[in-house]
């Protein structure tokens, strides 16, 4: 019988009082057997009772179940228990874990930002988890959309190890439109969550997820935040964790770096370059130059006028029709000559922005 | 005594005869209509009995029965009024002399004898002609409609006396209606693709919209000038041939909507209805149906602003008339056709705050965007084969002079389009790339092996369906009609895809 799991789902317990139960007991199964009496006397009336009544539960075929479907169960008293989680102020008494958890010690880095992102943030998100997996830093991020997403999607393209800390269940995949994500990141990594599988989300979870995301990481980069948003809880976190947090820097009126430009107000590190901040990680290898798309490739004379034209920025249609001045039948066939040499890409219907 | 005279009933836009018979013969003082009456029509026996006696024609205390016939039919509507007093005054013996099966009578008329003007006598006085009748007494505020049918000797009449006088053959001076000072409405400066700033895409979209008769859908940010430019689409559309003009002016004289106009028809039609319209308003309706904003918009353009906005149910009732060009509605009293041969175009904001997908400004979450999109119904949206955005405009393009080519150049070219067009599908029952049925696209959007293998690559990149699929493929015909090359070239296709229409995996993003 495991003990931990029966303490786990004893209703109506805070983490921190089981916590404290075992450090007094010595151990879950301590608590388990201890008598009414010292129980009650150790752990007051109330959750005494909360712990006989969850006696009374099947918990073991319950464990024995999740265990068929995959999913591991830690609590701070096992080994496999991420030793960076231990040490945050408030760490998760239950830990489910769904794939393999990366092996300590390495280095993870979160990367966190708005579900509604612009292409740069997506961009930049991307480019950085996948530089990063490259050096075989874990990305640790929520598997949201919008940066969160991006940031695993850069990790698994790389072939790297990533991990998403859920606000439900290990088993349940919200939202829906990651689902392919999802199982990709199972197969280079792990989901996890302080949450009973099968648990559904919920809107008061997600600050509490962002806590084991910073507690997870050495550093946590916020590429685009809103002024009000989720990743600044996260990046609060991480600083009372003492974690290092970074944010990415953008242009002054916009609204998606508001947050990212309060923080570096603030004193947070700037992701001004993406090989600078690998440095800066102490996982740099020197090695294999990118080199940068477009410069050294074929491209005829009007492709590379609009090439120039586009940037991170997305550029719709009627924006190159007069930058570049070109006729309607024109730029589409030199837009899709640069397409198909993969140095652009549409990001939105008849929105194009530079591949890198 | 007995006497019969001609008028008729709208059914549709067509006009069905209708004989009004009177009978006067002793016995019990009844007036009594029947055949199939509405209760208007019912009605019509006190406005006949008290205005025949204002104009100085007192009924005696005599039996007088009215049918109209053919009784199958139920009549409806105002027009019986005139031709049921006359055919009373003639079976009184008041008309001795008159040749009443000569004429066509319709009319609404007052208790003091004054003749209203009534709906549909366009399409009734060309009926009449037909039928080989050659003179016709109308409402003198219909004269002018009721004019347009060559051949045909029209009077139009104030009030009971005067065509009374006309009947009886007396000296009769007609009555010049008060011209109207802005006679010629026709000719009045019409909204020209010149006054448009920017938007080079979306009005070269609507370039290639109008000449291939494809449907279009401009999505755009508040403010940037969608109505602007669908309300430009008219202009450079090709003008209308004579019978179109004659079959516009008939549906416009149904709905009443004549007597604003002034003439005949010359200006395709461009109508607007607020996304509030009931299906009703859309295809036509009431117990005799009317000719809704389709059928106004035949031969024209149909613009609907706010697209998401329109309830799903009026937006379904398009599809029908959108494959088939015309509108079918069917009462208990019959079935009616209207037609419905319209372009529609389309507008909408990308998401409720209109400024997704720019990201910086967009406040909506992903759900609400879906959400909005999501109420556009796919099938309408599949028979939508230009789709573009209209970006808001630059300041120093608003102030900027007015560069672009003016709407008669523009049309210029459509017209070219349209006459290769028609050339090609000389032998068909379509005349535009747009209606190409599927099994005839490999026929006439033949491409190379390199197109094919662009097209494929093209097919899986955007998930494209074959419906889709066969959408890029004919508005790619109409890109080469419009260069008039015989084949379709990579820059066709290239283009074609850009005006692809909205694919759900773009509104969905990770």
């Amino acid at each position: 019988m495991n003990y931990g799991y029966w303490l786990a789902q004893a209703d109506g317990i805070s983490d921190r009082v089981r916590r404290k139960l075992v450090e007094e007991a010595g151990s879950a199964e301590d608590v388990y057997f201890l008598p009414e009496r010292s129980l009650k006397m150790l752990a007051g009336e109330t959750v005494a009772e909360r712990l006989l009544l969850a006696k009374k539960n099947d918990t073991e075929a319950d464990y024995v179940r999740i265990g068929a479907a995959g999913i591991s169960f830690l609590t701070p008293e096992d080994e496999a228990y991420p030793a960076r989680l231990r040490q945050i102020f408030d760490p998760p008494y239950a830990l489910y874990v769904k794939g393999r958890l990366p092996v300590r010690p390495d280095k993870s880095v979160a990367i966190v930002g708005a579900r509604m992102c612009s292409e740069y943030g997506r961009v930049v998100a991307e480019r950085l988890a996948h530089c990063l997996a490259q050096k075989g830093v874990c990305i640790v991020s929520g598997l949201a959309r919008g940066i969160d997403a991006a940031g695993h999607r850069g990790a698994v393209d790389a072939g790297g190890v990533t991990c998403a800390v859920l606000g439900c269940g290990v088993d349940v995949c919200y939202p829906r439109a990651n689902e392919r994500l999802y199982g990709e990141i199972l197969d280079r990594g792990c989901i996890l969550s302080e949450y009973p599988p099968g648990t559904q989300p919920r809107p008061g979870y997600f600050p509490q997820r962002n806590r084991i995301i910073a507690g997870l990481v050495d550093a946590v980069v916020v590429v685009e935040a809103k002024e009000r948003s989720g990743s600044l809880i996260t990046a609060d976190l991480a600083i009372e964790q003492g974690r290092d947090v970074y944010a990415v820097p953008g242009r002054m009126h916009d609204a998606l770096s508001a947050g990212c430009n309060g923080l570096i107000r603030q004193g947070a590190g700037i992701v001004s370059n993406i090989e600078d901040f690998v440095r800066e990680l102490g996982v740099w290898t020197e090695g294999e130059q990118k080199q940068s798309a477009g410069e050294n490739l074929s491209l005829e004379k009007e492709e590379r006028l609009v090439y120039s034209c586009v940037d991170l920025r997305p550029r719709g249609l009627e924006e190159l029709l007069q930058k570049t001045g070109l006729s309607m039948p024109v730029l589409a066939e030199s837009l899709t000559g640069l397409l198909r040499k993969g140095v652009i890409r549409e990001v939105f219907k008849n929105d194009y922005i530079r591949q890198c | 005594m007995y006497s019969i005279v001609s008028t008729a009933i709208i059914q549709g836009i067509k006009a069905v005869p209708v004989s009004v018979e009177a009978d006067v013969s002793s016995g019990m003082p009844v007036f009594e209509m029947v055949g199939f009456l509405a209760s208007e029509v019912k009605e019509a026996k006190e406005r006949v009995r008290t205005a025949l006696r204002n104009s100085g024609f007192g009924l005696p205390a005599k039996r007088i029965t009215v049918n109209l016939a053919p009784a199958d039919i139920r009549k409806s509507g105002s027009g019986f009024d005139l031709p049921v007093a006359v055919a009373v005054l003639g079976a009184l013996g008041c008309l001795e002399g008159a040749e009443l099966s000569g004429f066509f009578i319709a009319g609404e008329v007052g208790l003091n004898g004054k003749v209203q003007p009534v709906r549909g006598v366009l399409p009734m006085v060309s009926g009449a002609k037909e039928r080989g009748i050659s003179r016709c007494i109308v409402p003198l505020a219909n004269r002018s409609e009721a004019q347009l049918v060559t051949g045909v000797q029209v009077y139009g009449v104030e009030s009971i006396c005067d065509a009374v006088q006309i009947l009886r053959g007396e000296h009769w001076e007609e009555k010049q209606p008060a011209e109207s000072s802005d006679r010629n409405t026709g000719e009045a400066r019409q909204p020209d693709f010149a006054d448009i700033r920017g938007q080079y895409l979306v009005k070269r979209a609507c370039e290639v919209a109008v000449s291939g008769r494809h449907n279009l859908l401009m999505i755009g940010q508040p403010g940037a000038g969608k109505t602007m430019l669908a309300m430009r689409i008219p202009s450079i559309l090709p003008p209308l041939t004579e019978s179109e003009q004659m079959e516009l002016s008939e549906i416009y004289s149904v709905s009443g909507l004549f007597a604003e106009r002034e003439g005949l028809m010359r200006v395709r039609p461009f109508r607007a209805p607020h996304h509030t319209v009931t299906v009703q308003g859309l295809t036509g309706g009431g117990a005799v149906p009317r000719p809704g904003e389709i059928s106004l918009a035949h031969k024209g353009v149909l613009f609907l602003d706010e697209l998401p906005e329109f309830l799903g149910q009026t937006l379904e009732v398009l599809r029908q008339p959108l494959e088939e060009r015309c509108v079918r509605l069917v009462r208990a009293y019959g079935s009616f056709e209207f037609p419905a041969d319209f372009m529609l175009v389309a507008a909408m904001n990308p998401c409720k705050c209109g400024y997704y997908p720019d990201m910086q400004r967009c406040r909506c979450s992903q759900s609400a965007i879906e959400r909005y999109v999501g109420r556009i119904s796919r099938p309408l949206l599949d028979r939508v084969d230009i789709c573009v955005e209209a970006p808001p405009l630059a300041f120093d393009e608003l102030n900027r002079a007015g560069d672009g080519e003016t709407s008669e150049q523009i049309r210029a070219r459509v017209m070219e389009a349209w006459r290769i067009q028609k050339e090609r599908y000389r032998g068909e029952n379509f005349s535009h790339n747009s209606q190409i049925p599927a099994e005839s696209i490999r026929r006439y959007c033949a491409l190379d092996a390199e197109q094919e293998r662009y097209m494929e690559e093209i097919y899986r990149r955007l998930e494209l369906t074959a419906r889709s699929y066969h959408k890029l493929l004919k508005v790619a015909r109409t890109l080469a009609d419009m260069e008039q090359s015989e084949r379709i070239l990579m820059r066709h296709l290239t283009e074609a895809v850009c005006y692809r229409s909205l694919d759900k995996k773009f509104w969905e993003r990770g």
